[in-house]
């Protein structure tokens, strides 16, 4: 999967890297962002109220 | 000499092993991306844990941040025309509370409200529970884990031990008459046992209150939620503004 990404980014193989790694963070932004707090919310792992 | 010979060879045969890859076993091609995406999960898993550890205690901080400003506090006052307290909307900032056991400095924010909304940036005030300082149960809620982690030391509350709430309405001084006592298990209910923070807590929910109570609620375990832990105390005085 990860192999096949990088063979299929264009470019010499520093600038594949860079977008390799802007890639990563973004999806990494993204979990933070979005997913986590979506799934924190959802399997109601910090629930602190009484009722 | 013979080993540079066996490099060479062995260097021949690694280039001509890219011609190769077509003959490459299904199997293994499959086989790798599994274990890539296990992998990933793992990650994914871990980066979960820093979320809830670390991430949520910076909106935290943010957001109380924003409600120290919205409380108008200058050298620990309260500003001088402060929202009355039955005015405020739901994650307003509310006032404050102090807890001598968790650290001198241990100070908060109240929010206004315990929905989840309400308790990522801060203690929420249970909305359906009377204002500090009132007869009846002013009841708090906080994590314990996570966004910033207020109630971090909860099982530390000893009976006797102060609670401190300001607000602009003044400032008032519980004494906790019930608490955990340094048992990590102590004072454990259930996630349903709203009973701790009706207005006479432990009589049923139509009992005229007499007494001007606190009660503090959080979650246990520390990492989970399966059921919740309290603490309530009285108050012993204070100064209404």
């Amino acid at each position: 999967m990860y192999a096949w990404i990088w063979r299929h980014l264009p470019g010499p193989w520093p600038l594949r890297l860079l977008i390799y790694v802007i890639l990563i963070a973004a999806i990494i932004y993204a979990l933070f962002i979005w997913v986590f707090p979506w799934a924190e919310d959802a399997f109601n792992i910090s629930e602190v109220t009484v009722g | 000499m013979h080993r540079k010979a066996a490099k060479g060879r062995r260097r021949a045969s690694a280039r001509n092993r890219p011609q190769q890859p077509a003959k490459r076993n299904v199997a293994a091609l499959i086989a790798g991306g599994v274990g890539e995406l296990m992998l990933t999960a793992g990650a994914v898993v871990l980066l979960f844990v820093v979320y809830t550890l670390w991430g949520t205690g910076i909106q935290t901080a943010n957001a109380q941040d924003d409600l120290r400003d919205q409380l108008g506090l200058e050298a620990g006052q309260l500003e001088k025309e402060p929202i009355p307290l039955d005015e405020l909307e739901v994650g307003d900032a509310y006032g404050l509370i102090r807890i001598p056991r968790f650290g001198e400095d241990w100070e908060w924010i109240i929010v206004q409200g315990t929905e989840d909304s309400d308790l990522k940036n801060g203690p929420g005030h249970y909305l359906d529970s009377v204002d500090p300082g009132e007869v009846g149960n002013f009841s708090i809620a906080a994590h314990r884990s996570g966004h910033g982690e207020p109630f971090a030391d909860f099982p530390e509350l000893e009976v006797g031990d102060i609670v401190e709430i300001e607000t602009s309405a003044g400032t008032f001084l519980y004494q906790l008459d019930d608490a955990p006592n340094g048992d990590p298990d102590g004072n454990r209910i259930g996630i349903r046992d709203s009973w701790v923070v009706d207005p006479v807590p432990g009589e049923p929910e139509e009992t005229e209150p007499t007494e001007r109570r606190i009660t503090l609620t959080t979650c246990w375990p520390r990492w989970g939620s399966s059921h919740r832990m309290y603490a309530t105390g009285i108050l012993i005085g204070g100064e209404e503004v």
